[in-house]
């Protein structure tokens, strides 16, 4: 694939925006009125009303417990002390920073192994495809199962402790420092794949033959790795991180069924800290507020990123 | 600076054999160019010399050394690919300067070096701009400015000029045997255009289907084909092959054309087709500027008649097609007299007529 | 090009020892669906391979008791089964659908063109931070512990997902072939149901599997929108409880087993779009 075409860029885009019908006839408009339909209804009946009643709920003190349906939450009206206490509720803060480190952790961990597989994976080899298939599969198996899976590795009498020579009482899961190294390996393990399989796209969209010209020019396979393959890599390697830092704040399947957020509140992320908060102490209007709290700096973050990423490409 | 020695090189993938038993021997600072039609493994053979691809069998020595263990980043052979392969998400400068900084050449010296190339190469105004938004013409000089910086032992060039548009081709055709010339690189140039091969080349290889079919200067290569193919290949307009049986008749011997025409041989190219007992069908070759009309020349002139059937202006000269029966004979009508229709005798000197066995294509008689 | 041995060498080993990183969790959890309850834990031993390789633990999960097992099942493994898969296919259908219809109006008629990123959002957020007012909304409509309750919040989580990657594979298809029917005669219709949809067929097919198998993994959805008739596999396989208690470890893993084998299979099958989908159309392989 050659990139030199001049304006490939702009005649791309060209091509784009004339893949539609830019003067489209009325039935045209209206077949594609109905078409869109379906998807703008649903995206207003899960994004518009329950954002209504998520912030009519969260200045009330409402609980489901108590027999009141929920709309009559306004009898427990409470002027948004809840956002009030969020700020200084240190269980809020811990579960946050909780996520946060297995997101420092993780992700930089499965990037960077990731990247090195990727590497490995760039020239043909016998048997290439078959463990090509191979590394996918960890991605590809359901989250539940991954938590199943490294919850029965990690016991004390289970296979972990017996090959690494450890005692059973050796424990993993209920230890307070080791409980967090445990989920964060099954996360690596299970994601890394991802990471693999994004960053190899990328390092083979590199031109080949733009690669062979600065081996003849008589660059070593790592020089080239960082002056060719990466500076190109820009923009796929922040698609990788993005996305897995997206997900992996999410996090929690995997934590549920390993540890349930214990040794106590040892592994308790975001997500866990909410899940407690909803079906152990049905602090509903609670949630509520936190959710929208979250809401509101996810949003200022995605929208910041994208003026970003907009001026860069403009 | 190298000498290049490609002893029975065979190439195969799998059941395709790109390349056949070649053999060349190209001296230090010669520019030889590799002349063929499209996929008849000129540029298989060109990797094989970089060593971007392993030969099957055979041998490739560069002054009868073996470089077959050296990587490929420690060959320093100068390669210009087809599309260029510019880093395209670097700077001009950058370009210039890759094969310098990853050999880790001083900063000073590689910004003297870069500022002499880009000079040479007249791209000096664009060293700071990203080399994807130079124009062709420019992208093509960066691209041989970016390999010859490295003052290669070897250039490899792979069909450069072929992306150029044809005035700016004529210009860097002229630059490339200046820079060759002052360099003294032994250069080796793949293109399947011959009038480029002829201009540029002290020694040209032609490669048919794998196989070499010659290996001679241009004019030897114009004026003694070896086979058929060479002879078809070279020369513009084509050479007319005209493919027959021999018979002897009437005390004469002559090349029976399917369709009907008949072309009574003489001369020198009388002896070349009986040189050889054996053949029996020939082909029958003469180029279209040594055809003439008007009156006989000399006594053993071939004389034919045809019919004009087309008549084609090229530049300042006009292209006849003569029809004799159902053969066409192609020439130069250089008295600008005949006219679409007329019958005209026309005249095949047998010297420069070229005899060859239709069957093995090789040339017949004295070569 | 030739590779050194030793790199080529060294290549391998550490090829093959991720590949036995990513197959170390996977055999142990298959092995341990075919043991016996001893084997379970080191307390006996511990072995890779079972001594006595049994098919108890299947059996205990499909039928509610197994010959030499005291404890016994109140729910067996068939209603989640067919929860899982029930609600993965209509969720799929109403994902696919609406994507498909909606990518198409945007890439053709360019309509709703704030579409693309607006139904992104729906995945940036964690779900439990916005599944308050979800779940008394499906308590309100009683959809909560229902096949349809499940499969439309399914439909709507993974629209985003259908959407993008159909959104790929219209804009590969060239506008002339649509152009070229319509100057014959056919209606905007005709155009997309028999010109268009059959050239995106393998992109549906490669969609549907892959809507299918976020679906068929969901856990919270289902943890938090179902409570006994509708829950799905992987939940089933969490809570799984006997009414003796312990710790029924072979038994979770031959669910495990029988819940990971789906979204793999096909996930190999979809290999070469998986970029494609996971990146919502920013790469393709």
């Amino acid at each position: 694939m050659t990139d030199i075409k001049t304006n490939s860029a702009s005649s791309r885009t060209k091509q784009k925006k004339q893949g539609y019908w830019a003067g489209v006839a009325r039935d045209g408009n209206k077949m594609g009125f109905w078409f869109v339909l379906p998807t703008v209804l649903l995206l207003l009946f899960i994004v518009v009303f329950p954002l209504l009643m998520q912030l009519y709920l969260s200045v009330t003190w409402w609980t489901p417990l108590e027999g009141i349906a929920w709309y009559r939450a306004w009898e427990v009206f409470n002027w948004g002390e809840n956002y009030w206490f969020q700020l200084t509720d240190s269980r809020v803060w811990r579960a946050l920073w909780r996520t946060v480190l297995i997101m420092i952790i993780a992700v930089p961990l499965q990037f960077f192994l990731g990247m090195s597989l990727a590497y490995l994976f760039i020239d043909q080899f016998p048997g290439r495809k078959v463990f090509y298939s191979i590394m996918l599969t960890p991605m590809m198996v359901v989250p539940a199962v991954v938590g199943l899976m490294f919850f029965l590795l990690f016991q004390g009498t289970g296979p972990v402790n017996a090959h690494l020579g450890l005692p059973s009482t050796f424990s993993w899961l209920t230890d307070v420092n080791r409980a967090m190294i445990s989920v964060i390996i099954a996360d690596v393990w299970q994601w890394t794949p991802l990471m693999f399989l994004i960053l190899l796209a990328g390092m083979l969209g590199v031109p080949s033959d733009q690669l062979l010209a600065a081996r003849l020019l008589g660059g070593s396979n790592w020089q080239n790795f960082f002056k060719i393959i990466l500076p190109r890599m820009k923009a796929v390697i922040i698609i990788a991180l993005v996305l897995r830092a997206v997900e992996c704040f999410k996090i929690f399947d995997l934590i549920f069924i390993m540890t349930k957020g214990g040794p106590g509140v040892q592994t308790e992320t975001i997500s866990l800290f909410l899940y407690k908060q909803t079906f152990g102490e049905f602090e509903w209007a609670y949630v509520a507020a936190i959710g929208l709290t979250i809401l509101f700096v996810l949003s200022v973050i995605a929208a910041k990123g994208l003026a970003y990423m907009a001026k860069k490409s403009g | 600076m190298s000498s290049i020695q490609i002893s029975n090189v065979t190439k195969r993938f799998g059941d395709f054999t790109a390349v056949d038993d070649l053999s060349l021997e190209i001296e230090e600072g010669e520019f030889v160019a590799l002349l063929g039609p499209s996929g008849c493994g000129k540029t298989t053979t060109m990797n094989m010399i970089a060593g971007l691809e392993e030969a099957t069998e055979g041998s490739i020595l560069f002054d009868g050394q073996d470089l077959s263990r050296t990587r490929i980043q420690d060959r320093n052979i100068g390669f210009v690919f087809q599309n260029y392969a510019i880093f395209t998400h670097l700077s001009v400068y950058k370009n210039l300067s890759y094969g310098l900084e990853v050999k880790k050449f001083a900063k000073d010296d590689i910004k003297r070096r870069v500022h002499a190339m880009a000079d040479r190469m007249s791209i000096s105004h664009r060293l700071e701009q990203p080399a994807a938004s130079l124009s062709v013409n420019e992208m093509q000089k960066l691209a041989i400015g970016r390999s010859a910086i490295m003052e290669p032992r070897i250039f490899l060039l792979d069909e450069p000029l072929s992306n150029l548009d044809a005035g700016f081709r004529a210009y860097m055709r002229a630059e490339l045997k200046v820079l060759q010339h002052e360099f003294g690189q032994t250069m080796i140039y793949v293109t399947h255009d011959q009038i480029e091969a002829m201009s540029l080349a002290d020694k040209i290889a032609i490669i048919d289907q794998g196989k070499l079919m010659q290996y001679g200067s241009p004019l030897d290569i114009y004026n003694s084909p070896n086979n058929r193919f060479v002879a078809n290949f070279v020369g513009s307009p084509r050479m007319n092959l005209i493919d027959g049986e021999l018979r002897e008749e009437e005390n004469q011997l002559k090349l029976m054309v399917q369709g009907g025409a008949e072309i009574i041989l003489q001369g020198q190219v009388k002896s070349d087709f009986t040189s050889d007992g054996k053949v029996h069908s020939g082909s029958f070759g003469i180029r279209p500027q040594d055809i003439y009309f008007g009156e006989r020349r000399a006594s053993n002139d071939i004389a034919m008649k045809g019919t004009v059937e087309i008549l084609e202006r090229v530049g300042p000269k006009r292209l006849a097609y003569l029809q004799v029966l159902e053969t066409k004979f192609l020439a130069f009508d250089d008295q600008d007299q005949l006219k679409l229709g007329d019958e005209v005798p026309f005249f095949l000197p047998p010297g420069k007529s070229m005899a060859f066995d239709m069957i093995s294509g090789h040339r017949l008689g004295s070569v | 090009m030739k590779v050194s041995p030793g790199a080529l060498a060294l290549k391998y080993f550490f090829v093959l020892l991720a590949c036995a990183v990513v197959i170390y969790p996977l055999l142990w959890m298959v092995t341990m669906a075919f043991k016996p309850h001893p084997e379970w834990t080191t307390v006996a031993g511990l072995t890779w391979f079972p001594q006595n390789p049994t098919l108890q633990n299947f059996e205990f999960i499909f039928f509610g008791e197994a010959e030499g097992l005291v404890v016994s099942l109140d729910r067996t493994i068939v209603g989640p089964l067919i929860a899982s898969l029930v609600t993965s296919i209509c969720g799929t259908l109403l994902a696919v659908v609406a994507g498909t219809l909606s990518s198409y109006a945007v890439v053709r008629f360019g309509l709703a063109k704030t579409l693309p990123l607006s139904v992104l959002q729906l995945r940036l957020f964690p779900p439990l931070a916005v599944m308050i007012p979800v779940m008394v909304m499906w308590a309100f409509i009683g959809a909560i512990d229902t096949w349809w309750g499940l499969s439309l919040i399914y439909g709507i989580v993974t629209l985003p997902f259908a959407f993008w990657l159909m959104k790929t594979f219209f804009e590969e298809v060239p506008v002339e072939i649509e152009d070229a029917a319509r100057v014959a005669g056919c209606s905007y219709w005709r155009v997309f149901y028999r010109i268009t949809l059959p050239i995106v067929k393998p992109g549906l097919a490669t969609c549907a599997l892959f809507v299918f198998i976020l679906n068929w993994s969901d856990y919270l959805l289902a943890l938090l929108l179902t409570q006994k008739d509708w829950v799905t596999l992987p939940v089933y396989m969490a809570t799984l409880t006997s009414a003796m208690g312990g710790q029924m470890y072979g038994m979770k893993a031959a669910l495990g087993v029988i819940a990971a084998i789906p979204p793999v299979v096909f996930g190999l099958m979809i290999q070469k779009h998986l970029v494609r989908g996971l990146t919502f159309g920013a790469l393709k392989q």
